[in-house]
């Protein structure tokens, strides 16, 4: 019997496999298509004649004056508008589309097919975007604006919108001839360099984050106020970066400037008070010729030509334990970093620093998601993130990372096989590896192209790529 | 997960709208607590949505609901007790920085339960130890933190009299505690605040 049974059963999925070649009645070909068996569709039932495919004339159809375009991805939560697509927040349901809180891969934003984006940045919850060659504005954003951190939006007037689902333009009062370059976000504040070294400020400025004194009754929903900083006009700034709530500048001949808040020490200048005045940081930092500044929290780093890196602010972690045990510093020190090498890229997150060295190692102290394993952890001193992680095995023995980013819990590495490595906390998917739990270790992103920039929010991020062909 | 949670949340937040009478006729005697949403969260839409869904969920009453900006001076009289401690001058800044929400809640447990729903308050801690609570979700930094409630019945009396001196815990427990209790409520989206039927 049992015998039986199986026989039976083989033979059915034989049928099921191979109607054509058992030759099958209709009626049995009618019962197999009620039992919705799918059937794959042959292509080519004859292959084609290898001589007349050598025959046949090839196109190029790409031509000789094309030159690789520069596509945008985001993802990450939706539900602030910060990815600028309209559909995730405010479906259309007659075009089948549906309300998307979160997504979890990268997205390839249609903004950027329309305009030609030079640099992004992610601030809590909204983004900007530089952009070159448009007539409307060379500056656009998308997100929360609730602090009027993407200009006033005002379509109607005395009804500033607070939240917006697309990219819109933020009218900086540039000279037409101008365009913005460079852009830095802010927990709700926004910083832009122009091409002629003009930094333009917009938002909150509750510390004096837009380096213009704080009005303690301002609403700054109501309406933004573009400031230019006198103080770093004739000054060529060639890098802007934002903490929570600070603004640093750093001018071409190594120095850097800072403003807005101050309570962990995070401006560097001496003192624990918000700093509305743009001024150079104070300490070891001075005379030296630095070429980065890295701040997405409260603490931050700067890094010099010969390597040495330099922190100053919250130090509650340890970020800065190599040097001290306070819990805040307000003068830039020199670091301790003894086997580490020659550093030649910085990023400092809330509770952890990352350094990469001339050998393309990554290197990460502090609290955190350290990239190392399935366990939050904390060290004191520099911990070599193995290169494996970041691409490098027995196929692709030079892989080496090139490049390091953070937000506040997350953490990006791009290296020179252009592959884009995430790893740390994941709200809402915003590591861009296809699921919501959080990453222990540096994991590869599915992004084609050659990564030209990678900006991290607190729950999203954005990145600018060249596409390869 | 959380955020696939917290979708499903948004989507059915008109449906929990009534508080059913049968889910409050069981209540015992309410307790008042004070919470506050933090200038770093009142102004994010989304997660303020978010976090009043959490609150009714978590069948709180929501007795006083207002919106102020605190001076320095309001401030530093209200963290009195962490003075000289070294975060006492970010904290004091921080709330000075934007406006805050000053929210009255009641249950029967009402103190340990904010407490419990909001997590500790160290944010990059609780982001790994309780990822699920407010903090964990939505608390940007160690000061960012975005919640704040009272520790204790004496705490809670005290600071529920600071941002509203005129209401009288006394005439509340009198007047208005009863109906509470027996569910005769209903809340108002737009205040969102818990009215008398």
């Amino acid at each position: 019997m049992m015998v039986t049974s199986a026989r039976i059963r083989i033979s059915s999925a034989v049928t099921q496999c191979f109607p054509r070649v058992l030759g099958l009645s209709p009626l049995d070909k009618d019962s197999i298509i009620r039992q919705h068996v799918r059937w794959k569709k042959i292509k080519h039932r004859k292959p084609l004649d290898p001589q007349h495919a050598d025959d046949i004339q090839e196109f190029q159809y790409v031509g000789s004056r094309s030159k690789p375009d520069t596509l945008l991805y985001v993802w990450g939560v939706a539900d602030h508008g910060g990815l600028g697509r309209p559909s995730f927040v405010r479906p259309d349901p007659k075009k089948r589309q549906h309300h998307m809180a979160y997504r979890y891969s990268p997205h390839r934003l249609n903004f950027g097919e329309y305009y030609k984006v030079v640099d992004i940045a992610c601030g809590y919850g909204f983004t900007v975007f530089a952009v070159e060659d448009c007539e409307q504005a060379s500056c656009f954003g998308t997100g929360l604006n609730t602090d009027c951190q993407i200009g006033t939006q005002e379509p109607r007037q005395g009804n500033p919108l607070g939240m917006l689902i697309a990219p819109a333009p933020i009218e900086v009062p540039l000279n037409k001839s101008s365009n913005i370059l460079k852009v830095a976000c802010g927990r709700a504040h926004t910083v832009m360099l122009s091409d002629n070294a003009e930094v333009w400020t917009v938002g909150n400025n509750a510390y004096g984050q837009c380096g213009r004194p704080v009005i303690t009754s301002e609403d700054y929903s109501k309406g933004g106020v573009y400031h230019r900083l006198q103080e770093l006009s004739g000054l060529q700034i060639h890098q802007i970066e934002c903490g929570q709530d600070t603004s640093f500048f750093l001018s071409k001949d190594g120095v850097v400037y800072s403003c807005g808040w101050g309570a962990d020490g995070q401006t560097g200048r001496g003192h624990y008070n918000n700093e509305p005045r743009v001024g150079p940081v104070v300490g070891d930092i001075v005379g030296e010729n630095i070429v980065k500044v890295s701040c997405r929290a409260d603490c931050a780093l700067a890094l010099n030509d010969k390597g040495d890196v330099f922190g100053w602010g919250n130090n509650e972690y340890h970020q800065l334990g190599s040097i001290t045990d306070e819990m805040q510093m307000h003068t830039a020190k020199k670091l301790h970093l003894p086997d580490v090498g020659r550093i030649i890229d910085i990023a400092s997150s809330g509770t952890m620093c990352l350094v990469l060295n001339e050998y393309g190692q990554v290197f990460s102290w502090g609290f955190g998601v350290l990239g190392k394993g399935p366990n939050v952890s904390f060290s004191r001193t520099p911990t070599l993130i193995p290169s494996t992680l970041f691409g490098q095995t027995q196929l692709t023995p030079d892989a080496k990372v090139t490049n390091i980013y953070c937000g506040i819990n997350i953490f990006a590495a791009v290296n020179n096989y252009n592959s884009l490595f995430t790893w740390g906390k994941n709200p809402g998917g915003c590591l861009g590896l296809r699921h919501l739990k959080d990453q222990y270790f540096p994991f590869r992103v599915a992004l084609m192209g050659q990564i030209l920039k990678v900006s991290c929010g607190i729950d999203h991020m954005a990145a600018l790529v060249r596409e390869l062909i | 997960m959380s955020y696939r949670t917290e979708a499903s949340r948004i989507t059915t937040v008109d449906q929990t709208r009534e508080v059913s009478p049968a889910m409050v006729t069981a209540r015992g005697s309410l307790q008042l607590t004070l919470a506050l949403f933090k200038p770093d969260i009142t102004r994010v839409p989304h997660v303020l949505k978010a976090i009043r869904q959490r609150i009714v969920e978590e069948e709180f009453f929501i007795i006083r609901n207002k919106e102020l900006r605190l001076t320095r001076e309001e401030t530093e009289q209200f963290y009195i007790e962490h003075q000289g401690k070294f975060f006492y001058n970010r904290l004091v800044t921080f709330m000075s920085s934007g406006p805050t929400q000053a929210l009255i809640l009641a249950h029967e447990d009402a103190i340990k339960r904010w407490r419990h729903l909001m997590g500790p308050t160290k944010v990059y801690k609780t982001k790994f130890e309780a990822p699920s609570t407010i903090r964990g979700m939505y608390g940007l930094t160690d000061t960012r933190n975005s919640t704040h409630g009272s520790d204790s019945p004496d705490t809670a009396a005290k600071e529920i009299a600071f941002f509203y001196p005129e209401f009288s815990i006394e005439d509340w427990y009198k007047n208005d505690e009863p109906s509470f209790r027996l569910g005769k409520v209903s809340l108002d989206d737009v205040n969102f605040v818990h009215r008398l039927q």
